[in-house]
C-alpha cells in the first residue's frame, strides 16, 4: 500500500461522493491506489462500512459499495413518493 | 375467501404433481399476504413480466450478504408483498438437521416472514421467502442465538459452501467432505458475509467422482473425493455378482425383471476407456487408463472399492447460463492429499492463489470460469504454477499446452527478419 490507512479510507470516500454513479463495484476503488493489494482495499472498504462511512447495496447477485447520502433505501423513496 | 381471482395459476392446480399454488392458498389461511403474492404472480403470467424489483440496501448489520432485498412494482394492488425480502440460512454440512431445527426454523419463520420457505435454493441454503425490514434484525438475533445458525452468501461473496454426506454415510468417499465444509465456512467467514471478489464464489464438495452435489457442474471451485492408486477387488465378490448372488447397483433397479446379471455388458462393455476385461473368472483392470468414471463401482458395489490412496481432484470455473451458456469446471489439480491435521493447507493455498489473481484480473460480475475462458488456460495454469498435462488440452491445435519461453530458446526470440528471409524467401 503506498497510502496510509487514512489516506487510503479518504481517497475510498472521494471516489463514492465524485463518481458518477452512486452504486460502485469493489474494483472502482482499485484505482485510488494502484499499489495496494485487492484485498486491502477490500478491508478497508468494510470497515468502512463498518463504521457507517460507505454502504452495502446488494442486486441480490451482485454486492455494492455506496455512500449513504447518494442511496435512498425504497421504503424512503415510496413514501417521498406517496407525498407529492 | 380468495382475495383476488387467479384463473391461469389455478390451471397449475389441475395436474397430478404438487402445487405450489395450492401451497399458497394454504398458507394463506395463516398469512393473508400469500394472497397477495398469488394476486401479483396471476399479474405477472397476464402481462409476462415479473412484477418483482430486486436489490435494495437492506440487510442485517455488519453483513453485505444473506439478505435479497425484493419489492414489488405494484405495492398499492398488493400490499402484502411491498417488501418481500428473501432470506438465505446457512445449511447445516450435508443437510443433517434434526425435526426440532426445522421446527424452529418454520416456528421463527411463521413468526418474522410469510412462513414460504424454498428448500433448497440451488446453493444449498435454506431459504426464506417474504420478510420486511423491520423485521430482520430480530430475525436474525433469535436465527443466530437461539437456533444457532448463520446467514448464507449472497451478492460478490463466497457463497453458501455446500457437500454431499461423505464418509458419515458413504463408504465411497475419499475424504471427510463435512470436515472441510466447515473448516471452509469458518475460515472464511469475512468472504462469505462481506463482499470481496468481482462476482459469485462457490465451494463444492463431494466425496468421491460421482459427485451428488454436482460440484463440477455448480462451483467455482469444485473438491471431488479421487484415488490415484488401484481400484480394490474383492474377486469372490466380481465371481458372486456374476453367479446372481449379490444384486447389482446395490439392488437400487431391482423394481423390475433385468434378467441375469452380464458383467460383459453391463460392466466391462460400459468402460468408457476399454481398460477392463475377464481373463477366466478373474477381472482385470489397467488403473493406469481408468478415468474414475465410477460406473463399475456403482454396479458391483461389494466387488470394487476406490484405491486406499485418497485425496481429491481440484476443478475450476463451473458456472449457470447468465453469460455465453452453461460452462463446466475445468480439471486443474487432478490430485492432492484433504488432510485436516494440517488444516487443509493445501487446499487453502490453492483457493488463495485463485482469488488473490481473480479479484486483480477479474472483471465486474465476470465468474473465475469466464475469466480462465477470457485470458486462456496456459495463463491461468501459470497462475495456479501447475505443469500441464495432456488432460488439461481439450484438443488438438486449438489449446496447445507446450510454451517455450524467450529464455529457454537460444538466441531467444529476437531475430533480424531480413536474414531470416534471405535464407526463407517468400
Amino acid at each position: 500500500m503506498a497510502l496510509s490507512k487514512d489516506e487510503l479510507k479518504a481517497a475510498l470516500l472521494a471516489k463514492a461522493t465524485k463518481a458518477p454513479k452512486p452504486q460502485l463495484y469493489i474494483k472502482d476503488f482499485y484505482e485510488c491506489d494502484p499499489d495496494a493489494k485487492p484485498r486491502e482495499i477490500k478491508n478497508i472498504a468494510n470497515e468502512m462500512v463498518r463504521e457507517g462511512t460507505l454502504m452495502f447495496w446488494s442486486s441480490g447477485s451482485t454486492t455494492m459499495y455506496a455512500l449513504p447520502s447518494r442511496i435512498k433505501n425504497e421504503e424512503t423513496r415510496e413514501a417521498a413518493e406517496d407525498n407529492k | 375467501m380468495p382475495k383476488h381471482d387467479t384463473p391461469l395459476l389455478d390451471e397449475l392446480e389441475k395436474g397430478p404433481w404438487p402445487s405450489f399454488v395450492t401451497d399458497l392458498k394454504r398458507q394463506a389461511a395463516t398469512k393473508p399476504e400469500c394472497w397477495d403474492i398469488l394476486g401479483q404472480v396471476e399479474l405477472s403470467y397476464k402481462d409476462r413480466i415479473t412484477h418483482w424489483k430486486h436489490g435494495g440496501i437492506v440487510g442485517v448489520f455488519g453483513y453485505g450478504g444473506g439478505i435479497v432485498g425484493r419489492y414489488s412494482d405494484v405495492p398499492k394492488e398488493f400490499p402484502g408483498v411491498a417488501h418481500f425480502h428473501t432470506v438465505r440460512v446457512n445449511q447445516p454440512s450435508g443437510l443433517y438437521y434434526s425435526t426440532e431445527n426445522l421446527r424452529g426454523i418454520c416456528n421463527l419463520w411463521q413468526k418474522y416472514g410469510s412462513g414460504m420457505t424454498n428448500m433448497h435454493g440451488s446453493t444449498g441454503d435454506m431459504v426464506l421467502l417474504g420478510t420486511t425490514t423491520p423485521n430482520l434484525e430480530p430475525l436474525f438475533y433469535e436465527l443466530t442465538h437461539d437456533l444457532k445458525q448463520d446467514l448464507g452468501g449472497s451478492g460478490s461473496n463466497l457463497r453458501t459452501p455446500s457437500c454431499c454426506l461423505g464418509k458419515s454415510r458413504c463408504e465411497w468417499a475419499c475424504y471427510d467432505t463435512q470436515a472441510l465444509c466447515h473448516f471452509l465456512t469458518n475460515k472464511y467467514q469475512d468472504e462469505l458475509h462481506r463482499p470481496a471478489f468481482p462476482y459469485k464464489f462457490k465451494f463444492k464438495m463431494s466425496g468421491c467422482p460421482n459427485d451428488c452435489v454436482a460440484a463440477q457442474a455448480r462451483s467455482d471451485f469444485a473438491v471431488i473425493g479421487n484415488w490415484r492408486d488401484d481400484i480394490r477387488i474383492d474377486q469372490a465378490a466380481v465371481k458372486a455378482y456374476v453367479k446372481g448372488d449379490y444384486p447389482s447397483n446395490g439392488g437400487a433397479h431391482a423394481g423390475r425383471d433385468w434378467g441375469k446379471f452380464d458383467i460383459q455388458k453391463e460392466v466391462i462393455a460400459l468402460c468408457p476407456t476399454g481398460c477392463m476385461w475377464m481373463e477366466g473368472d478373474v477381472l482385470k483392470i489397467d488403473n493406469s487408463n481408468c478415468t474414475h468414471c465410477m460406473h463399475c463401482i456403482n454396479v458391483m458395489p461389494r466387488a470394487l472399492r476406490p484405491g486406499k490412496e485418497q485425496g481429491a481432484t481440484i476443478c475450476v470455473g463451473a458456472k449457470a447460463p447468465i453469460l455465453d451458456g452453461a460452462q463446466f469446471a475445468t480439471m486443474i489439480i487432478p490430485f492432492m492429499k484433504v488432510d485436516a491435521e494440517n488444516e487443509y493447507e493445501e487446499v487453502v493455498e490453492q483457493i488463495e492463489k485463485i482469488w488473490d489473481w481473480w479479484m486483480e484480473v477479474g472483471k465486474n460480475r465476470e465468474r473465475v470460469g469466464e475469466t480462465i475462458q477470457r485470458v486462456g488456460l496456459p495463463t491461468f495454469l501459470k497462475v495456479m504454477e501447475v505443469e500441464p498435462i495432456p488432460q488439461h488440452v481439450r484438443e488438438p491445435r486449438s489449446n496447445p499446452y507446450v510454451f517455450w519461453e524467450s529464455d529457454e530458446v537460444e538466441g531467444g526470440f529476437e531475430r533480424d527478419i531480413r536474414e531470416f528471409r534471405k535464407r526463407h524467401a517468400q
